[in-house]
């Protein structure tokens, strides 16, 4: 009977062995897997969803050692629906003053009352947008060196933060369903912690193939290094 | 229609709607403290020093125009 497959290369004995380097604590701790771009520190701006290797940011408690590796805030598209609704509601009295012919015939109110309710109008509208963008804001994630640390903030009254450390984390994942999220490259994360501590969850991150392949790379590492 | 032009002509409706307006623009004084309070707790908790004193100012200037609009409508309603 003919041989159907057969070995071209001749096998070694020893296995391949992966490359280990020697841990160097004078190095700078970074990320390895990212772009020789983005290994240096980057200023991070106002609306920055995405960043590794952030500077100028500091969290409660942070050691000295520890540096932040990973910043994820939600997706910025995830604010549409707000902006959407605030840019409807600025431009909605210039508008009626526009279309809708009032002629004094429904209420004749005076017009320094009118002009009070009009700038007491944009004052809320300005107030919403600020709300709406610090509860996104304070939606942070941070990835460090040593531990995950999850901020949910909604509703102004509400927050919650929850930390774990890097050698408690079991598994990363995550899930990205439905035509918009894979459009703008966002979706929830997922960490797996040990015990009976509570999983994590970042809700709405962008990238977040390229979150979870950096957490499970510093998942087992210590101090985030190898 | 001439009926509503003519309460809304009476003093007595003017001034219930400057005491209602007043007492909004005063709850929402309040709300904004909150939030200023709120955004000062969170920042306690994550610094960013690049955005810090654009959120600060941004929700003092709110707190400012809140309070001077309630004032002026105390003197010129």
């Amino acid at each position: 009977m003919p041989d159907i497959f057969v070995a071209t290369d001749k096998q070694t004995d020893t296995p391949i062995q992966p490359e280990s380097k020697p841990l160097d604590l004078d190095k700078p701790l970074f990320l390895e897997n990212t772009n020789a771009e983005d290994v240096k520190p980057q200023k991070s701006h106002l609306f920055s969803s995405f960043y590794k290797n952030p500077r100028g940011i500091f969290v409660k408690n942070q050691e000295k050692d520890e540096k932040i590796l990973l910043f994820i805030r939600r997706a910025m598209v995830t604010n549409f629906k707000w902006i959407f609704v605030s840019i409807i509601f600025l431009l909605l009295p210039p508008l009626a003053y526009l279309f809708v012919n009032f002629g004094g015939q429904i209420i004749s109110f005076p017009i320094r009352y009118i002009i009070f309710f009009l700038l007491f109008y944009y004052l809320i509208i300005f107030s919403y947008i600020y709300v709406n963008f610090i509860t996104w804001y304070f939606n942070i994630s941070f990835v460090t060196n040593i531990r995950v640390i999850d901020i949910d903030f909604s509703g102004l009254i509400y927050k919650n933060v929850a930390v774990t450390k890097l050698s408690l984390i079991q598994d990363a994942s995550f899930i990205q369903s439905g035509a918009v999220r894979t459009f703008f490259d966002y979706g929830d994360v997922y960490i797996q912690t040990a015990g009976t501590h509570s999983n994590f969850e970042f809700e709405a991150a962008p990238q977040p193939a390229n979150a979870v392949h950096i957490i499970n790379d510093l998942i087992g590492k210590k101090n985030g290094n190898h | 229609m001439e009926i509503i032009n003519l309460l809304f002509s009476n003093n007595l409706i003017l001034g219930l709607t400057k005491v209602a307006f007043l007492a909004t623009d005063l709850m929402f004084v309040f709300f904004l403290i909150v939030v200023f309070r709120q955004v000062n707790l969170m920042r306690a908790i994550v610094n960013d020093t690049n955005d810090s004193l654009f959120l600060k100012s941004v929700i003092i200037v709110l707190i400012i125009g809140a309070v001077s609009l309630f004032l002026t409508a105390l003197v010129i309603l």
